[in-house]
């Protein structure tokens, strides 16, 4: 008998065997390859915002560059130390009244200028204004002030090498002002420099207070200006005055006293200086040893002898008045303190100790830095590189020392990130996130947690609304619904998905939000109208005779509600405007605000929820109703069979044998929730509060790294902290979808012998 | 068709007959009553007019080849029917007097008296003692006390108690298939019913685990009366007092089942039961 099939050991056999073989290994390394590289992308993607979150919280280092002995006169005392952008040329002012430039690597002098201090008169007080103005003043044994200011031309040669040439200029003019009419030796001084006019403070051999207004006035021909001197004495000044900051908007004048106390002093009108208040900046036994401007001139940062360096700034007090307020200590193993020296634009420090020790430390990220001895002797002088990337420090023996200072993210630190930070200004610590302002000198504040937090109200609101729907309507769908209508009802929800979320965002911020405003009551009142008429119904169909009910084919009863909650939607809307007179005194908003103390935001979470409901419904409603539908036949059938109720059959065995899919359905909506990006942009107003009130906004994570990602420079510390959000917004999805996924396994493991 | 339906109430008048003449029981009594049942699924016709006695507390079984309408009869005892799709019953059914289709029965309380085991074991995912629990629960019932009287003694009757007593509230699918159809009787009679309905209980079940329904439906007739779908007829033969021959939807033959198995009174049924078809 001869088979029609060619025997297991034909060539032809042999040959299909090992093609067919062929193919399942290929389509299992495909397969394999597949899943690998989705794990491998995710990995990767992991890593790389690791990559870039990482410098964030490396620690800052110091590199020595080289050292030299000071340029210029080495007898006379150095009076600043300052550099140029790039670093390339330091300047020393000197008491002898020089400034000598030199090559900040190598010490070598580029040139060395005489101030247009008049002969034959001793610098007796020096005055530096803000650092990024680069104007510094003398005060004179006759009662004047030189003005002055280093400045850097640069220039390009034809092989575009950059020249930078540095020169001293005289933005007031070369002649010298006469602060103290007197005449008496001006034995401390403070400077700023500005638009319209300049003020200076001094304090004379003989004590007192005088306060100079230089006012500029452009002439009419040409573009000299002449300068208007103003000069009043201070009243009522401390006795012994060791300090004198005045603030670069000319503003505030500081005074400390050797009684460590900080008087400040209104000077708006440089004519009538008032008196604010006066306060202890140190304990009994301290005295101050040196007092800055944190970058801004908002903070004050006070060292005591005991070597605690203290930041200050003014905090309204009940009467509206600012009275100056410790906000945080940085302590350093008591060594007194020889210098602070601010960076130019962000709110960090460096303190200079007798030990020849250095301390970096920011002051929004309570952090410090590093700490690094440097020279043996003391150090007498330190400067700051505008960048804050390289240091000069002059010990006691007339050394000069050169260094780089790599510490790009000091604002960032687990409190600034997390916590509460009293920032500038603020009446008290708040969790903020604002990265940026108008000015360089900003105190960015990047606190992750209202933005954490708004993720989640986002997501919880959207999950409350959709939760409900979702899941009762799966179950329905799944449970209730005749096959026919579920065979059109499922797809079409699961269309839904397919909608773009920018769309439901539009509408929800241009469409919505603007009604639900309007008809604030009538959206109340549909929350509790459309349940209650649904419930009305059922209990009335119930008792419509039976002949009229069985008129309606089984499983198509939901047609019938649809007028039910047309009509239910439409007396909501009827009602609004004679409830709102009655009940809101003709305005919900402004009752909410006035009688209840709750704000209103036009895009608020409560339009959120309900666009981002919208958009998570079908993800939620799709898993539940495939188990709830997946609950196997025999199981229900078998309740049934034991008399249950297909109420209770739902209750106890459908749902129940369904759980692990309803439990994941959730998770993943609310993972979804979380990543949600153009709804939560378009539709919360985009205001990072913490607040969990229905009527205000949020800002998410998502929202966040999408708004800000465009204008953040690239390495920035905001840059960076972009992607931290984004590397925490990877975690929350990981996270919840991990949950998801093992409670899911282990629920499914007990209920497997399905 | 016409002639199917005269012969089937000529099997059914005969039958009662003979069982009456034959064997004598005085006890014995009906409990359910099948009157001219005809059920549609959709336009198809399944069940075509059967009239048949079920005695009370007395084991009866159909038989027949697939298809023959065996287990639709069987669910139609307590209206499982009506969860299908499209299917439309005439005719009556009468328990202890009354229409089961009447309009103002309520079928979670015929389904009470009704119980019902199915072909494949099918507990709930819960434990073994809520299994047993669940009918009484669903009644409202929540003495605890009450309940666990009641679970013991069902999993006695169910011959199931020495087995699973150290472990009532471990998930019931620890169980072995056998094990978790004891538990599905246990269930079913926790509630008390009249009547079992059994839709093939061992075809998913391994030989020894069969003998032990097949025990322990020989002990429940006492108290139950049992309808039992098989396809084996030697546990047909085992476990019934009467059996039922199905074919084609309808009802070819009833007698006690020694008279079914050895002296058959139509060719059709000593054809399926000599294996010529089915």
């Amino acid at each position: 008998m001869a088979n029609i099939l060619p025997s297991i050991d034909s060539p032809t056999s042999i040959r299909r065997t090992r093609k067919r073989r062929l193919k399942d290994l290929a389509t299992r390394h495909l397969i394999g390859l597949g899943g690998i590289s989705v794990i491998i992308a995710i990995v990767l993607i992991f890593f790389y915002l690791l990559y870039v979150v990482l410098p964030l919280f490396l620690p800052g280092s110091i590199e020595r560059v080289s050292h030299y002995p000071v340029p210029g006169e080495q007898q006379s005392r150095t009076l600043l130390l300052a550099m140029e952008e790039q670093n390339e040329i330091g300047v020393r002012f000197s008491s002898d009244g020089q400034a000598t430039f030199f090559d900040t690597h190598t010490g070598g002098p580029i040139s060395r200028q005489a101030l247009a201090i008049p002969a034959e008169t001793a610098i007796t007080s020096f005055s530096s204004a803000t650092p990024e103005t680069r104007t510094v003043a003398y005060g004179l044994a006759n009662g004047e002030m030189v003005v002055a200011k280093h400045h850097y031309k640069v220039s390009y040669t034809a092989d575009t090498k950059r020249i930078i040439t540095p020169e001293i200029q005289y933005p007031l003019g070369q002649e010298s002002f006469t602060i103290d009419n007197i005449g008496e030796a001006l034995k401390l001084l403070a400077f700023q420099d500005g638009e319209e006019q300049a003020l200076a403070a001094a304090v004379t051999e003989d004590g007192r207070l005088i306060l100079a207004a230089l006012l500029k006035e452009a002439s009419f021909l040409d573009d000299e200006i002449s300068i208007e001197l103003e000069t009043t004495t201070v009243e009522s000044a401390p006795a012994h005055i060791t300090h004198l900051l005045v603030d670069k908007d000319q503003r505030i004048l500081y005074v400390a006293d050797s009684e460590g106390q900080v008087s400040t002093y209104d000077v708006s009108e440089a004519s009538e200086p008032e008196l604010v208040n006066r306060v202890s900046v140190v304990t009994h036994d301290q005295s101050i040893a040196d007092i800055r401007f944190l970058a801004g001139d908002i903070s004050l940062l006070i060292a005591d002898s005991d070597g605690t360096i203290s930041q200050w700034f003014p905090v309204r007090d009940e009467n509206g008045v600012g009275v100056l307020t410790k906000i945080r200590d940085f302590q350093l193993d008591a060594k007194p303190t020889q210098e602070i020296v601010p960076e130019y634009f962000r709110k960090g420090f460096i303190a200079a100790y007798d030990s020849g020790a250095i301390g970096i430390f920011h002051t929004t990220a309570e952090r410090t830095i590093l700490t690094d001895k440097i020279s043996d002797t003391p150090l007498t002088q330190v400067a700051i590189s505008p960048r804050a990337n390289a240091l000069l420090a002059q010990d006691s023996d007339g050394e000069l020392h050169f260094l780089t200072i790599h510490n790009e993210h000091p604002e960032v630190s687990w409190s600034s990130l997390w916590g509460k930070v009293w920032y500038e200004s603020y009446e008290e610590p708040q969790y903020v996130w604002q990265s940026s302002a108008s000015s360089n000198d900003f105190e960015p504040k990047f606190s992750l947690t209202p933005i954490a937090f708004g993720t989640l109200k986002a997501a919880f609101y959207a999950m409350l609304f959709a939760i409900p729907l979702a899941i009762f309507g799966a179950i329905y769908t799944a449970y209730f619904m005749t096959p026919k209508m579920r065979s059109t009802v499922k797809p079409t929800i699961e269309i839904m998905e397919a909608l773009p979320t920018v769309i439901l965002g539009f509408l929800a911020g241009l469409w919505l939000a603007p009604i639900m405003e309007a008809y604030l009551p009538a959206v109340f009142l549909m929350l509790l109208l459309l349940p209650l008429s649904v419930l009305l119904f059922a209990f009335g169909w119930q008792q419509l005779p039976e002949q009229l009910r069985n008129r309606v084919p089984d499983g198509w009863q939901a047609l019938i509600l649809i007028p039910v909650i047309l009509f239910a939607g439409w007396l909501a809307f009827a009602l609004n405007s004679p409830m709102e007179i009655f009940l809101f005194n003709g305005d919900m908003r402004s009752w909410l605000d006035h009688e209840m103390g709750i704000g209103f935001d036009q895009r608020n979470a409560m339009v959120v929820g309900i666009a981002m409901g919208f958009a998570v419904i079908p993800t939620i409603f799709s898993i539940t109703e495939d188990a709830v539908f997946g609950v196997p036949r025999h199981l229900t059938n078998g309740s049934l069979a034991l008399g249950a109720t297909p109420w209770q059959t739902l209750i106890r065995v459908v749902l129940l044998t369904a759980s692990p899919g309803i439990f994941s359905a959730v998770m993943i909506g609310f993972g979804r929730a979380v990543g949600e990006t153009m709804i939560v942009l378009m539709a919360t107003g985009n205001t990072p509060v913490m607040d969990w009130s229905i009527f205000q906004g949020m800002r998410t994570l998502s929202a966040n790294i999408s708004v800000e990602m465009p204008e953040s420079e690239v390495h920035s510390s905001h840059y960076r902290i972009l992607f931290l959000a984004a590397l925490v917004l990877f975690t929350f999805t990981f996270f919840f979808n991990t949950i998801a996924e093992v409670v899911r396994q282990r629920l499914r493991k007990k209920y497997s012998s399905l | 068709m016409s002639d199917n339906r005269t012969l089937s109430h000529g099997v059914d008048m005969s039958a009662l007959k003979r069982d009456s003449n034959d064997k004598p029981k005085d006890e014995e009594s009906t409990l359910i009553e099948v009157r001219d049942l005809k059920l549609f699924y959709g336009e198809k016709q399944a069940l075509n007019g059967i009239n048949l006695p079920i005695p009370r507390q007395r084991v009866t079984a159909f038989i027949g080849p697939s298809g023959c309408g065996k287990s639709t009869l069987l669910r139609c005892f307590n209206r499982m029917n009506d969860l299908v799709d499209g299917v439309r019953i005439e005719g009556k059914i009468m328990l202890a007097g009354k229409n089961i289709y009447d309009r103002n029965v309520e079928v979670s309380d015929l389904r009470r008296r009704v119980g019902m085991v199915f072909q494949k074991p099918n507990p709930f995912p819960k434990s073994i003692y809520e299994n047993v629990a669940y009918g009484l629960r669903i009644q409202g019932i929540n003495d605890r006390r009450l309940i666990d009287e009641i679970v013991e003694k069902s999993l006695r009757g169910a011959a199931l108690w020495d087995e699973v007593k150290d472990r009532l509230h471990d998930n019931a699918f620890g169980l072995s298939g056998g094990q978790q159809q004891r538990l599905v009787i246990a269930r079913a009679i926790a509630i008390e019913p009249e009547v079992l309905l059994l839709d093939e209980p061992a075809s998913a079940l391994d030989p020894i685990s069969t003998l032990k329904i097949e025990e322990l439906i020989y002990e429940l007739k006492s108290k139950y009366t049992i309808v039992i779908v098989t396809h084996n007829m030697q546990q047909a033969a085992r476990v019934s007092d009467y059996t039922a021959f199905m074919y084609m939807g309808d009802l070819i033959e009833l007698a006690d089942t020694d008279t079914l198995f050895t002296n058959p009174g139509k060719k059709q049924t000593e054809d399926y039961i000599t294996g010529r078809y089915g």
